[in-house]
């Protein structure tokens, strides 16, 4: 399993296929490390032969940018519609990498995923997982997806 | 001669996409209605009339099988073709969809042109 390369895979396609923007791609890291500042970070469980979670960490100006893009209408607050549109990203991403984990012989079940906003926050819990970020880039600045996982059994 | 399309997902951003899609892929439509999940969704085909679903999977207080089942056992609305728009597609999620009556799927993400695709021949 190569789960950083699965992760560039699975975002570059919904960034490429739903917004036609081609992200620039940074080194996927294991472990501490790749941390960025964000004002929203949508989750998305993840059970079955891992479980886990997904996030996707975005400044404001990138997730206001990525719904500007889905609405085809300028937004400029961290508003409902930005909260659904990260989640969605971050759905539409974890779909793709429970497509890539198929194809490892692992079965994943997908939850229905959660947004927060704020200053100042941290996401916490699952101690001993593993952990793989992959920052990327988009005119609007850089945002972060970072798999968090253990395996069952 | 248009149709009425119903858009079934708890993201609204989501619903718009899809909807935007229709037009981009040059599907007329008289009116799009709009479900949050398979509870309202019933909802609207009991009081509407609705020529197509398309209708995500994973939601909350009712999910796209269970909204799936629910129609099927509804005779004056089990015969409206429901299309799966997902980010599910394997084939145990899909091949159940398709067993309760879905028509066909399309995954997220997606373009116009696959919207098309799939859509286009069982449109009037």
């Amino acid at each position: 399993m190569d789960i950083g390369q699965d992760i560039v895979s699975a975002a570059t396609d919904v960034f490429s296929t739903m917004l036609m923007i081609d992200l620039v791609v940074g080194e996927p890291l294991e472990g501490a490390g790749a941390e960025i500042t964000s004002n929203i970070t949508s989750m998305l469980g993840l059970g079955g032969d891992i479980r886990g979670m997904l996030a996707v960490h975005c400044p404001a100006a990138v997730a206001m940018a990525i719904t500007s893009g889905f609405l085809g209408m300028d937004v400029d607050t961290l508003n409902e519609d930005v909260k659904d549109a990260i989640g969605e990203i971050a759905n539409m991403i974890a779909g793709n990498l429970k497509i890539s984990f198929a194809g490892y012989g692992v079965k994943v079940e997908l939850a229905i995923p959660t947004s927060v906003v704020g200053e100042s926050y941290r996401v916490g819990g699952m101690l001993a997982a593993r952990r793989v970020a992959v920052p990327f880039g988009m005119e609007s600045g850089q945002f972060l997806v970072e798999l968090k996982y253990i395996v069952n059994g | 001669m248009g149709n009425n399309v119903l858009l079934v997902d708890d993201s609204s951003t989501m619903r718009k996409i899809v909807g935007r899609s229709l037009r981009q892929a040059g599907i007329e439509f008289d009116n799009i209605f709009e479900a949050a999940d398979g509870l309202q969704a019933l909802e609207v085909l009991e009081k509407e009339s609705v020529d197509i679903v398309l209708s995500d999977i994973n939601m909350p207080n009712m999910d796209g099988i269970s909204f799936l089942r629910e129609k099927a056992n509804r005779p004056n609305i089990k015969g409206i073709p429901v299309f799966m728009i997902s980010t599910e597609t394997g084939d145990d999620i899909i091949g159940e969809a398709k067993s309760l009556g879905a028509v066909g799927a399309i995954k997220k993400p997606f373009t116009a042109d696959m919207v098309n695709e799939v859509l286009g021949p069982f449109l009037k």
